[in-house]
């Protein structure tokens, strides 16, 4: 088989939120369509399976250069990834990803969120980011950073009750996203602030 | 963290679960539970028992099921990678000896390797794959 073909470089993962992608630069080649195919071994390959490598259906022969490895990087352990180019009649070696890669390295951002006062009681909306994802939500009255009060909160289809509010009160929330499979925290978002209805009237 | 794992193993499980279990044409023959279920182990022997089924899936098992499904394979490393990840764990608690064995949990492994040797060797794996959820169903139950 000729293995003319330059093999794919600057092979890098992108990971947030416990997504993961595999990107690399183009193989180009005049009058030709190239196409990656990629491969993926885990731990358990190298230490138990004779370091054999598991292909990725999804990205096999594909134009893109970029493959979401999510679902398959699904254990806390290091992994090797690999891609080579294909143009049908020639074939590149395998371009491996500079070290391994491990979950446990994505980036967490902070949860996006709304804050709302309903009357006197105060809610919170977090965004479903996942099975894998739990949220710390903090909340205090203004002024009383001393005795903030938190919520673990595991289901966000809905709207969270956190507290019910003095009248005319302020009062503030952060959070901040949980991984327990990885045992890591985002930073907190932006603190949001609400007012309780009722209370003296501002223009008094 | 075991417990997240666990939840993964149990979510990977579920996708191949009909499809292994296709796989295996002896119904008469169980390799976890003959003759004596797993929920008889007393809970001193726990941590023995887990720490032997870890080591006799990722030494006897996943490795001979591969199939001609791409998909299939690629759950079972799913799956073992994160057996993986908890024998890592466990092994830091059996290094502490916290994880002795006793007579009983020893009896009750020597019986599921007779079952396993029982079988040729893919129609074990195969049958002790499709039994993961009784594992599973006992970690959870027992911790």
């Amino acid at each position: 088989e000729d293995a003319l073909l330059p093999s794919p470089q600057n092979i890098s993962i992108l990971s947030t939120n416990m997504r993961h992608f595999l990107t690399w630069s183009p193989v180009t080649i005049q009058g030709e369509t190239v196409r990656y195919s990629v491969e993926f071994q885990g731990e358990y390959e190298r230490e138990y399976a004779n370091e054999s490598w598991i292909p990725i259906c999804e990205c096999s022969l594909i134009t893109a250069t970029v493959c979401n490895i999510t679902e398959d990087i699904s254990a806390t352990v290091a992994y090797n990834l690999r891609v080579r180019a294909d143009t049908g009649a020639r074939r590149s070696q395998w371009g491996t990803l500079k070290g391994f890669f491990n979950r446990i390295t994505t980036s967490l951002t902070p949860p996006p969120m709304k804050v709302i006062a309903d009357g006197y009681h105060l809610l919170v909306e977090l965004k479903d980011m996942g099975p894998a994802f739990q949220f710390c939500v903090l909340y205090w009255k203004k002024g009383q950073e001393s005795r903030m009060h938190w919520k673990m909160v595991k289901d966000v289809s809905s709207t969270v009750h956190l507290d019910t509010m003095e009248a005319g009160h302020d009062y503030c929330v952060k959070a901040q996203t949980y991984v327990e499979t990885i045992n890591r925290s985002s930073s907190f978002s932006q603190t949001q602030c609400v007012r309780a209805q009722g209370g003296r009237s501002l223009w008094l | 963290r075991i417990s997240m794992s666990v939840t993964e193993i149990r979510s990977g499980f579920t996708a191949i679960k009909a499809n292994i279990q296709a796989r295996d044409p002896i119904r008469t023959l169980s390799i976890l539970s003959h003759p004596q279920s797993l929920h008889k182990v007393k809970s001193s022997d726990r941590c023995c028992i887990i720490h032997n089924l870890f080591n006799f899936y990722m030494d006897k098992v996943f490795k001979h099921c591969q199939t001609e499904d791409s998909y299939i394979n690629r759950k079972i490393s799913s799956i073992a990678n994160s057996f993986l990840s908890i024998k890592r764990k466990l092994e830091q608690c059996h290094n502490q000896n916290k994880c002795l064995c006793g007579q009983e949990s020893t009896e009750k492994f020597k019986q599921i390797l007779a079952n396993y040797e029982g079988l040729n060797i893919t129609s074990a794996a195969i049958k002790s794959l499709g039994e993961l959820d009784i594992l599973l169903d006992w970690m959870e139950k027992s911790r």
